[in-house]
């Protein structure tokens, strides 16, 4: 029987349309999430009232910031996820090597992130409609209206961007973790007590700085790049240490 | 052609030692069974050509590549065993479209009808299979697959023996079909050895034999008979197995290298040389000692300890 | 099918046995077409291997001769060298296994050919 040549391209685009069906579970959980997000946003972010007397005025303030927050945090998880055995050996099923089963994992959690962001903006928009139906009695939107269409691109665009730094800050995590499984209780130990710190310490601290690094960028390019180079070395760093990795059952 | 080449071929886990300086190699197009006890090294052996696992240090090639992180020998090697790990979101009939994308020579025509003969269904999926259904649905992936090199690791486990006879038959009818590199491993080596063409076996990691099938049923030879003239017979042969039956009667078995001479003279003496089966034959070369079990048990050993 | 009826002999010596019986019992006349090395593989579940390793020891034997490309055929004097082959050799060797069980059980020399000249008349009979 005659060997047989494959490009690694070839293969990438293989895997890569095995993991959208193989992982799809990983969009059924993006659905869940973002939906207790959504109700949980229900309750407003903030509210204050006034009265007097003969007529009480509430005022509530909606956001889909949660739907946000619980999508990046999906983005961590989903990531993590796939590193872990259940599904990284299932790439040793068929053919690969560490680079494609890597890359073809990139271009996942890319769609992924991409999904999520695309959803985590429109959630905005049911919640809008939710508030509007059954919430409030009076709605009032931003003062500038609905946002335009070109506000909600943008609005995707940084969502994504957001979402795959998390993917692949929660890819590394699971690459790491696959060294040694101490490090399952240890990276989030480490992190928790850098935070605690930070908080104790009563000033800004690693975590606000970070912070500030992205999301005080007002030219969308410079945050494009700056969340992209990093996302880029952070994938770098997972492929580069499972390039030697076992395949372990 | 040779379809891998090991020198030197060692792989610790720790401190312990699953390959000890194997050397061996498997030509190619032949059916070859690999033999040995639980922990001999066959897996580790099947993992380390599949890619798997990197060898601690000697040398291996498949294909002329060493296999380690190689997507040519990925391409070209299916490697079927009890711990695979297909995915769950997948029916039974995605997975096999999903191995028909990958692999190049993938028949689906062939996965198709053993999947219906076995009576799978479509929408089934594979975390739900017992134990032995999932054994035979990994059969169909190695087999579908029609790698240059296929490897099995114990594929007939938790099957029940009608499905391991067709299993048997259907894997030497596509060998014959068309002819790969097949590397079987199993525990039940009367039941493969007609399939086989060559044996390998695992000793502690290393090679201890690996010769044609044809070989190994007259390899060696078992002198039964009154234990004094059965000591005496096998005086100048490599002693295999030995033991006790009755009174004074001793069945030892050895290598075969007697001469028809010798057959005669042992014929007159009253000695039976007896042919060994090759699964009796490698239970005895694969054991730690010469007696087997019976050592454990015998009651010459003093028990006090000193 | 199953040939590994007495696991005493190697799968290809059995399978060589059989072919000669074939031969003998007619079912393969001289210049006729044996079957080919796939076919007994099939047949006897056996490695193609093995199955060519029996064919040849017949060749070998000159009781088949291989066509190139055609496969192997029942030569001329195949039945005679199976039978001279039988007598000398298997026949031979089951006389000397007689011999000495006789010997063991003290069965005269009479005795013997009593029992064997009784067992050929009762085959005849039949």
């Amino acid at each position: 029987m005659s060997l047989t040549k494959m490009s690694m391209i070839v293969v990438i685009k293989k895997q890569y349309a095995f993991k959208l069906q193989a992982y799809s579970q990983v969009f059924l959980s993006l659905i869940f999430l973002q939906m207790i997000a959504v109700l949980f946003s229900l309750g407003g972010v903030a509210s204050m009232g006034s009265s007097d007397g003969m007529v009480e005025v509430q005022l509530s303030y909606y956001s889909a910031d949660m739907v946000l927050v619980f999508t990046m945090l999906w983005g961590i998880i989903s990531a993590v996820l796939i590193t872990t055995k259940a599904y990284r050996n299932d790439d040793y099923l068929f053919i690969t090597n560490r680079l494609t089963s890597n890359l073809s994992n990139l271009l996942f959690l890319l769609t992924a992130s991409f999904i999520g962001g695309i959803t985590a903006i429109l959630s905005s928009y049911l919640l809008k409609i939710v508030v509007n139906l059954f919430v409030s009695e009076y709605f009032f939107s931003n003062p500038n209206g609905w946002p335009g269409a070109l506000e909600t691109l943008l609005g995707i665009f940084s969502a994504f961007l957001y979402i795959f730094l998390f993917c692949m800050l929660g890819y590394l995590a699971g690459t790491l973790v696959q060294f040694h499984k101490s490090l399952t209780a240890l990276l989030p130990a480490a992190i928790l007590g850098v935070l605690f710190l930070d908080v104790a310490d009563g000033k800004a601290g690693v975590f606000a700085d970070i912070f500030t690094f992205y999301h005080s960028e007002s030219s969308v390019f410079l945050f494009f790049l700056k969340i992209m180079a990093t996302a880029g070395l952070l994938f770098l760093a997972s492929a580069g240490l499972s390039n030697r990795l076992e395949v372990r059952s | 052609m040779n379809a891998i080449e090991c020198k030197g071929l060692t792989k610790m886990f720790g401190r312990v030692k699953a390959l000890d300086q194997l050397s061996c190699t498997i030509e190619e197009n032949k059916l070859t069974g690999l033999i040995g006890r639980n922990g001999a090294g066959k897996t580790t052996l099947l993992k380390i050509i599949a890619g798997y696992l990197r060898e601690t240090s000697g040398e291996i090639n498949v294909f002329s590549q060493p296999p380690f992180n190689n997507l040519t020998v990925s391409a070209n090697v299916i490697f079927v065993h009890d711990q695979m790990n297909l995915p769950t979101a997948l029916t039974l009939e995605e997975i096999l479209a999903a191995a028909g994308s990958f692999y190049p020579n993938w028949n689906h025509g062939l996965a198709t009808r053993l999947f219906d003969y076995f009576s799978f269904q479509p929408l089934q999926y594979y975390h739900g299979l017992s134990k032995g259904m999932k054994s035979t649905f990994n059969m169909i992936l190695g087999l579908s697959a029609r790698c240059p090199l296929t490897l099995f690791d114990e594929p007939t486990t938790g099957m029940d023996t009608a499905v391991r006879k067709d299993f048997y038959r259907a894997l030497l009818k596509d060998y014959m079909d068309h002819p790969r590199t097949i590397l079987l491993s199993s525990h039940y080596l009367d039941e493969i050895e007609d399939l086989l063409e060559e044996i390998l076996v695992l000793k502690e990691g290393k090679q201890l034999l690996h010769t044609t099938i044809d070989e190994l049923q007259e390899w060696a030879a078992a002198v039964q008979g009154k234990a004094a003239f059965v000591q005496e017979w096998s005086k100048n042969k490599q002693i295999i197995f030995s033991e006790k039956v009755g009174m004074d009667q001793m069945y030892t078995v050895v290598k075969n290298d007697f001469s028809d001479k010798e057959r005669q003279l042992a014929r007159e003496a009253g000695i039976d040389l007896l042919p060994v089966s090759t699964s009796d034959l490698c239970v005895y070369l694969t054991s730690s000692s010469i007696g087997g079990i019976d050592d454990v048990f015998d009651k010459n050993v003093d028990d006090s300890g000193d | 099918m199953s040939l590994n009826l007495d696991g005493s002999k190697p799968i290809y010596v059995q399978l060589a046995e059989w072919l000669e019986n074939e031969i003998l019992n007619g079912h393969f006349d001289s210049g006729q077409k044996i079957y080919s090395q796939y076919q007994l593989a099939e047949m006897f579940m056996i490695n193609p291997a093995t199955a060519a390793k029996g064919l040849n020891i017949l060749a070998d034997k000159s009781i088949l001769y291989k066509k190139r490309g055609l496969g192997m055929f029942v030569s001329e004097e195949a039945k005679s060298i199976i039978l001279t082959k039988r007598k000398t050799q298997t026949l031979t060797g089951l006389v000397e296994e007689l011999a000495a069980e006789a010997k063991q059980l003290h069965v005269s020399i009479d005795e013997l050919i009593k029992m064997i000249k009784a067992a050929m008349t009762r085959r005849a009979e039949e």
